[in-house]
Protein backbone atom coordinates (compact mmCIF):
# COMPACT_ATOMS: atom_id res chain seq x y z
CA UNK A 1 0.00 0.00 0.00
CA UNK A 2 2.95 2.52 0.96
CA UNK A 3 4.77 2.05 -2.24
CA UNK A 4 1.44 2.37 -4.29
CA UNK A 5 0.85 5.50 -2.53
CA UNK A 6 4.23 7.12 -3.11
CA UNK A 7 3.92 5.92 -6.61
CA UNK A 8 0.82 8.06 -7.01
CA UNK A 9 2.21 10.57 -4.94
CA UNK A 10 5.17 11.11 -7.58
CA UNK A 11 3.12 10.16 -10.59
CA UNK A 12 0.20 12.65 -9.70
CA UNK A 13 3.15 15.60 -8.25
CA UNK A 14 4.65 15.03 -11.84
CA UNK A 15 1.37 15.53 -13.70
CA UNK A 16 0.63 18.57 -11.22
CA UNK A 17 3.84 20.37 -12.71
CA UNK A 18 3.60 19.48 -16.13
CA UNK A 19 0.06 20.54 -15.76
CA UNK A 20 1.33 24.15 -13.93
CA UNK A 21 3.84 24.72 -16.88
CA UNK A 22 1.01 24.47 -19.38
CA UNK A 23 -1.20 26.54 -17.77
CA UNK A 24 1.62 29.40 -17.05
CA UNK A 25 2.21 29.35 -20.85
CA UNK A 26 -1.20 29.81 -21.51
CA UNK A 27 -1.34 32.62 -18.89
CA UNK A 28 1.70 34.40 -20.22
CA UNK A 29 0.33 34.37 -23.66
CA UNK A 30 -3.28 35.64 -22.81
CA UNK A 31 -2.14 37.93 -20.05
CA UNK A 32 1.41 39.18 -21.33
CA UNK A 33 2.64 38.39 -17.61
CA UNK A 34 6.11 37.01 -17.92
CA UNK A 35 7.05 35.17 -14.18
CA UNK A 36 9.14 32.46 -15.59
CA UNK A 37 12.12 33.51 -14.09
CA UNK A 38 10.40 32.73 -10.66
CA UNK A 39 7.91 29.83 -11.32
CA UNK A 40 10.62 27.78 -13.57
CA UNK A 41 9.55 24.53 -15.27
CA UNK A 42 12.00 22.68 -13.12
CA UNK A 43 10.90 24.66 -9.80
CA UNK A 44 7.40 23.59 -10.75
CA UNK A 45 7.76 19.59 -11.53
CA UNK A 46 9.87 19.55 -8.46
CA UNK A 47 7.27 21.30 -6.03
CA UNK A 48 4.41 19.37 -8.05
CA UNK A 49 6.51 15.73 -7.01
CA UNK A 50 7.34 17.35 -3.18
CA UNK A 51 3.27 17.99 -2.95
CA UNK A 52 2.68 14.55 -3.94
CA UNK A 53 5.28 12.87 -1.80
CA UNK A 54 3.93 14.74 0.87
CA UNK A 55 0.51 13.62 0.01
CA UNK A 56 1.93 9.91 0.01
CA UNK A 57 3.09 10.41 3.52
CA UNK A 58 -0.02 12.03 5.17
CA UNK A 59 -2.27 9.54 3.11
CA UNK A 60 0.06 6.14 4.43
CA UNK A 61 -0.18 8.01 8.38
CA UNK A 62 -3.97 8.63 7.94
CA UNK A 63 -4.67 5.15 6.59
CA UNK A 64 -2.76 3.57 9.31
CA UNK A 65 -3.44 5.39 11.99
CA UNK A 66 -7.73 5.99 11.35
CA UNK A 67 -8.45 3.09 9.17
CA UNK A 68 -11.59 3.47 7.47
CA UNK A 69 -11.82 6.99 8.22
CA UNK A 70 -8.77 7.59 7.11
CA UNK A 71 -9.27 8.01 3.69
CA UNK A 72 -12.13 10.97 4.17
CA UNK A 73 -9.72 12.69 7.01
CA UNK A 74 -7.19 12.42 4.08
CA UNK A 75 -9.33 14.03 1.74
CA UNK A 76 -10.53 17.05 4.04
CA UNK A 77 -7.12 17.62 5.00
CA UNK A 78 -5.61 17.60 1.11
CA UNK A 79 -8.31 19.87 0.79
CA UNK A 80 -7.95 22.62 3.34
CA UNK A 81 -4.17 22.49 2.70
CA UNK A 82 -4.76 23.34 -0.97
CA UNK A 83 -7.26 26.61 -0.26
CA UNK A 84 -4.72 27.17 2.82
CA UNK A 85 -2.13 27.91 0.73
CA UNK A 86 -3.49 30.43 -1.41
CA UNK A 87 -2.58 32.73 1.43
CA UNK A 88 0.74 32.50 0.39
CA UNK A 89 0.36 33.07 -3.30
CA UNK A 90 -1.58 36.54 -2.13
CA UNK A 91 1.70 37.23 0.69
CA UNK A 92 4.53 36.44 -1.23
CA UNK A 93 6.81 39.45 -2.18
CA UNK A 94 8.42 39.17 -5.86
CA UNK A 95 11.41 40.10 -6.88
CA UNK A 96 10.95 44.69 -7.36
CA UNK A 97 12.02 44.38 -11.04
CA UNK A 98 8.92 41.84 -11.55
CA UNK A 99 6.38 44.10 -13.89
CA UNK A 100 2.79 43.26 -12.65
CA UNK A 101 2.94 41.55 -9.37
CA UNK A 102 -0.95 41.90 -9.08
CA UNK A 103 -0.83 39.09 -11.46
CA UNK A 104 1.09 36.80 -9.50
CA UNK A 105 -1.85 35.33 -7.65
CA UNK A 106 -4.51 34.55 -11.13
CA UNK A 107 -1.54 32.33 -12.03
CA UNK A 108 -0.58 30.74 -8.63
CA UNK A 109 -3.81 30.13 -7.09
CA UNK A 110 -5.02 27.33 -9.72
CA UNK A 111 -1.75 25.70 -9.60
CA UNK A 112 -2.06 24.95 -5.84
CA UNK A 113 -4.58 22.75 -6.59
CA UNK A 114 -3.05 21.31 -9.44
CA UNK A 115 -1.61 18.37 -6.87
CA UNK A 116 -5.32 17.46 -5.27
CA UNK A 117 -6.66 16.99 -8.63
CA UNK A 118 -3.83 14.57 -10.15
CA UNK A 119 -4.00 12.87 -7.04
CA UNK A 120 -7.82 12.14 -6.77
CA UNK A 121 -8.07 11.95 -11.08
CA UNK A 122 -5.44 9.18 -10.89
CA UNK A 123 -6.17 7.31 -7.42
CA UNK A 124 -8.87 4.91 -8.98
CA UNK A 125 -6.44 3.58 -11.33
CA UNK A 126 -4.28 2.65 -8.56
CA UNK A 127 -7.16 0.86 -6.72
CA UNK A 128 -5.47 2.09 -3.01
CA UNK A 129 -8.70 2.83 -0.95
CA UNK A 130 -9.08 1.49 2.15
CA UNK A 131 -12.31 -0.34 0.97
CA UNK A 132 -10.44 -1.53 -2.14
CA UNK A 133 -7.28 -3.03 0.19
CA UNK A 134 -9.92 -4.94 1.70
CA UNK A 135 -11.64 -6.19 -0.81
CA UNK A 136 -8.35 -7.88 -2.01
CA UNK A 137 -7.03 -8.79 1.48
CA UNK A 138 -9.84 -11.22 0.84
CA UNK A 139 -9.14 -12.82 -2.11
CA UNK B 1 38.47 99.29 -36.48
CA UNK B 2 38.70 99.78 -33.14
CA UNK B 3 35.42 100.70 -32.77
CA UNK B 4 34.52 97.41 -33.80
CA UNK B 5 37.09 95.26 -32.47
CA UNK B 6 36.06 96.17 -28.99
CA UNK B 7 32.08 95.49 -28.96
CA UNK B 8 33.00 92.07 -30.82
CA UNK B 9 35.35 91.26 -27.81
CA UNK B 10 33.11 91.96 -25.46
CA UNK B 11 30.47 89.63 -26.64
CA UNK B 12 32.40 87.00 -27.21
CA UNK B 13 33.79 87.36 -23.32
CA UNK B 14 30.16 87.68 -22.19
CA UNK B 15 29.25 84.55 -24.11
CA UNK B 16 32.31 82.79 -22.76
CA UNK B 17 31.16 83.50 -19.15
CA UNK B 18 27.62 82.60 -20.17
CA UNK B 19 28.76 79.53 -21.26
CA UNK B 20 30.86 78.92 -18.04
CA UNK B 21 27.71 79.81 -15.39
CA UNK B 22 25.53 77.51 -16.92
CA UNK B 23 25.68 74.76 -15.63
CA UNK B 24 25.79 71.03 -17.65
CA UNK B 25 22.54 69.94 -18.74
CA UNK B 26 21.83 65.75 -17.79
CA UNK B 27 19.68 63.28 -18.86
CA UNK B 28 18.10 60.72 -16.77
CA UNK B 29 19.32 57.20 -17.95
CA UNK B 30 17.00 54.57 -17.73
CA UNK B 31 18.54 52.45 -14.89
CA UNK B 32 17.41 54.53 -12.34
CA UNK B 33 16.52 53.97 -8.91
CA UNK B 34 14.48 55.02 -6.52
CA UNK B 35 14.00 52.58 -3.97
CA UNK B 36 12.36 53.27 -0.18
CA UNK B 37 12.14 51.21 2.64
CA UNK B 38 10.35 51.14 6.32
CA UNK B 39 9.47 48.82 8.73
CA UNK B 40 6.92 46.61 7.18
CA UNK B 41 7.09 47.65 3.69
CA UNK B 42 9.80 48.42 0.82
CA UNK B 43 9.87 49.00 -3.23
CA UNK B 44 10.63 51.21 -5.59
CA UNK B 45 9.09 53.75 -7.58
CA UNK B 46 10.12 52.72 -11.18
CA UNK B 47 9.10 56.04 -13.40
CA UNK B 48 11.47 58.78 -12.61
CA UNK B 49 12.09 62.22 -14.83
CA UNK B 50 12.49 65.81 -14.96
CA UNK B 51 15.58 68.10 -15.62
CA UNK B 52 18.75 68.47 -13.74
CA UNK B 53 21.21 70.40 -14.45
CA UNK B 54 24.75 70.60 -12.37
CA UNK B 55 28.15 71.57 -12.42
CA UNK B 56 30.39 70.43 -9.98
CA UNK B 57 32.79 73.76 -10.20
CA UNK B 58 29.66 75.83 -10.01
CA UNK B 59 26.91 74.09 -7.62
CA UNK B 60 25.09 77.19 -7.14
CA UNK B 61 23.69 77.56 -10.47
CA UNK B 62 23.06 74.02 -10.36
CA UNK B 63 19.47 73.21 -10.73
CA UNK B 64 17.18 70.15 -10.20
CA UNK B 65 13.27 69.91 -10.93
CA UNK B 66 12.53 66.32 -11.06
CA UNK B 67 8.91 64.22 -10.58
CA UNK B 68 8.64 60.72 -9.35
CA UNK B 69 5.26 58.75 -10.89
CA UNK B 70 3.09 58.07 -7.67
CA UNK B 71 1.35 54.94 -9.66
CA UNK B 72 5.22 53.56 -10.59
CA UNK B 73 5.24 52.34 -7.02
CA UNK B 74 6.41 48.43 -6.92
CA UNK B 75 6.68 46.58 -3.75
CA UNK B 76 6.55 43.50 -5.47
CA UNK B 77 3.21 42.53 -3.60
CA UNK B 78 0.27 43.28 -5.80
CA UNK B 79 -1.97 43.99 -3.11
CA UNK B 80 0.45 46.37 -1.19
CA UNK B 81 0.64 48.04 -4.50
CA UNK B 82 -3.04 48.49 -5.10
CA UNK B 83 -2.71 49.74 -1.23
CA UNK B 84 -0.01 52.25 -1.75
CA UNK B 85 -1.84 53.50 -4.25
CA UNK B 86 -5.36 54.11 -2.79
CA UNK B 87 -6.48 57.08 -0.90
CA UNK B 88 -5.22 55.48 2.21
CA UNK B 89 -1.75 56.02 1.28
CA UNK B 90 -0.49 58.22 -1.30
CA UNK B 91 -4.08 58.30 -3.51
CA UNK B 92 -2.23 58.45 -6.44
CA UNK B 93 -5.40 59.23 -8.49
CA UNK B 94 -5.64 63.20 -7.00
CA UNK B 95 -1.51 63.25 -6.66
CA UNK B 96 -0.29 61.65 -9.62
CA UNK B 97 3.11 63.35 -8.43
CA UNK B 98 6.08 63.27 -6.08
CA UNK B 99 8.28 66.26 -7.31
CA UNK B 100 11.04 68.18 -6.16
CA UNK B 101 12.37 71.21 -7.50
CA UNK B 102 15.74 72.96 -6.11
CA UNK B 103 16.40 76.13 -4.27
CA UNK B 104 19.99 76.27 -3.19
CA UNK B 105 23.28 74.08 -3.51
CA UNK B 106 25.97 73.33 -1.00
CA UNK B 107 28.89 71.74 -1.23
CA UNK B 108 29.70 69.95 1.66
CA UNK B 109 33.57 68.04 1.39
CA UNK B 110 32.71 65.62 -1.12
CA UNK B 111 28.88 65.56 -1.16
CA UNK B 112 26.58 68.04 -1.46
CA UNK B 113 23.56 69.32 -0.24
CA UNK B 114 20.63 70.44 -1.95
CA UNK B 115 17.92 72.42 -0.65
CA UNK B 116 14.21 72.42 -1.98
CA UNK B 117 10.75 72.13 -1.94
CA UNK B 118 9.47 68.60 -1.76
CA UNK B 119 6.17 68.01 -2.55
CA UNK B 120 4.00 64.43 -1.93
CA UNK B 121 0.59 63.85 -1.56
CA UNK B 122 -0.17 66.96 -2.38
CA UNK B 123 1.67 68.96 0.66
CA UNK B 124 4.80 71.25 0.00
CA UNK B 125 7.52 71.04 2.36
CA UNK B 126 10.99 72.80 2.40
CA UNK B 127 13.35 69.65 2.24
CA UNK B 128 17.57 68.93 2.53
CA UNK B 129 18.53 66.37 0.70
CA UNK B 130 22.85 65.28 0.93
CA UNK B 131 24.11 63.52 -2.45
CA UNK B 132 27.14 62.99 -4.04
CA UNK B 133 28.03 63.27 -7.89
CA UNK B 134 30.75 61.82 -9.45
CA UNK B 135 32.01 61.50 -13.06
CA UNK B 136 31.76 57.72 -14.88
CA UNK B 137 32.50 56.22 -18.94
CA UNK B 138 28.84 56.79 -19.74
CA UNK B 139 28.17 60.66 -18.27
CA UNK B 140 27.98 60.83 -13.98
CA UNK B 141 26.23 59.58 -11.33
CA UNK B 142 24.18 61.02 -8.75
CA UNK B 143 23.68 58.97 -5.43
CA UNK B 144 21.39 59.70 -2.06
CA UNK B 145 20.01 58.34 1.08
CA UNK B 146 17.50 60.58 2.56
CA UNK B 147 14.65 59.57 5.18
CA UNK B 148 11.53 61.82 5.03
CA UNK B 149 8.43 61.38 7.72
CA UNK B 150 5.29 60.18 6.10
CA UNK B 151 3.20 61.73 8.53
CA UNK B 152 4.56 65.28 7.41
CA UNK B 153 2.77 64.56 4.53
CA UNK B 154 -0.12 62.87 5.48
CA UNK B 155 0.49 59.54 4.12
CA UNK B 156 -1.64 56.58 5.45
CA UNK B 157 -2.45 57.25 9.08
CA UNK B 158 0.14 57.73 12.14
CA UNK B 159 1.14 54.64 13.57
CA UNK B 160 0.17 51.03 12.46
CA UNK B 161 2.27 48.71 10.94
CA UNK B 162 4.01 50.58 8.55
CA UNK B 163 6.92 52.58 10.21
CA UNK B 164 6.65 56.69 10.18
CA UNK B 165 10.45 57.75 9.00
CA UNK B 166 10.48 56.17 5.20
CA UNK B 167 14.09 55.79 4.20
CA UNK B 168 14.95 56.70 0.32
CA UNK B 169 17.69 55.58 -1.79
CA UNK B 170 18.43 57.25 -5.03
CA UNK B 171 20.39 56.35 -7.81
CA UNK B 172 20.24 58.30 -10.36
CA UNK B 173 22.75 57.63 -13.94
CA UNK B 174 22.67 60.43 -16.16
CA UNK B 175 24.24 61.01 -19.66
CA UNK B 176 25.29 64.29 -20.79
CA UNK B 177 22.62 66.28 -22.76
Amino acid sequence: MMKKAFLLGLVSGLLAGITAIAYQRVYGASLGADFKTILTPALLLAAGAFAGILAATLYTALISVLKKRGELAFNFLFTILSFGSILAAFAIKLPLDMEAPELFPGLAVPMLFFPALAWHTLKPLLNLGYEDRKRAAKL
Amino acid sequence: MKKIILPVLSLFLLGALLAFAVPTGWAIARNHSIAFTTSGVSGIFKTFSGTIAFDEANPAASRFDVTIDVASINTGNGLQNKHAKSADWFNAATYPSIRFTSKKFVKSGAAYLVTGDLTVHGITREASLPFTFRKTPAGGLFTGTFAINRTDFRIGAPGGEVGEVIKLAVSVPVTKK
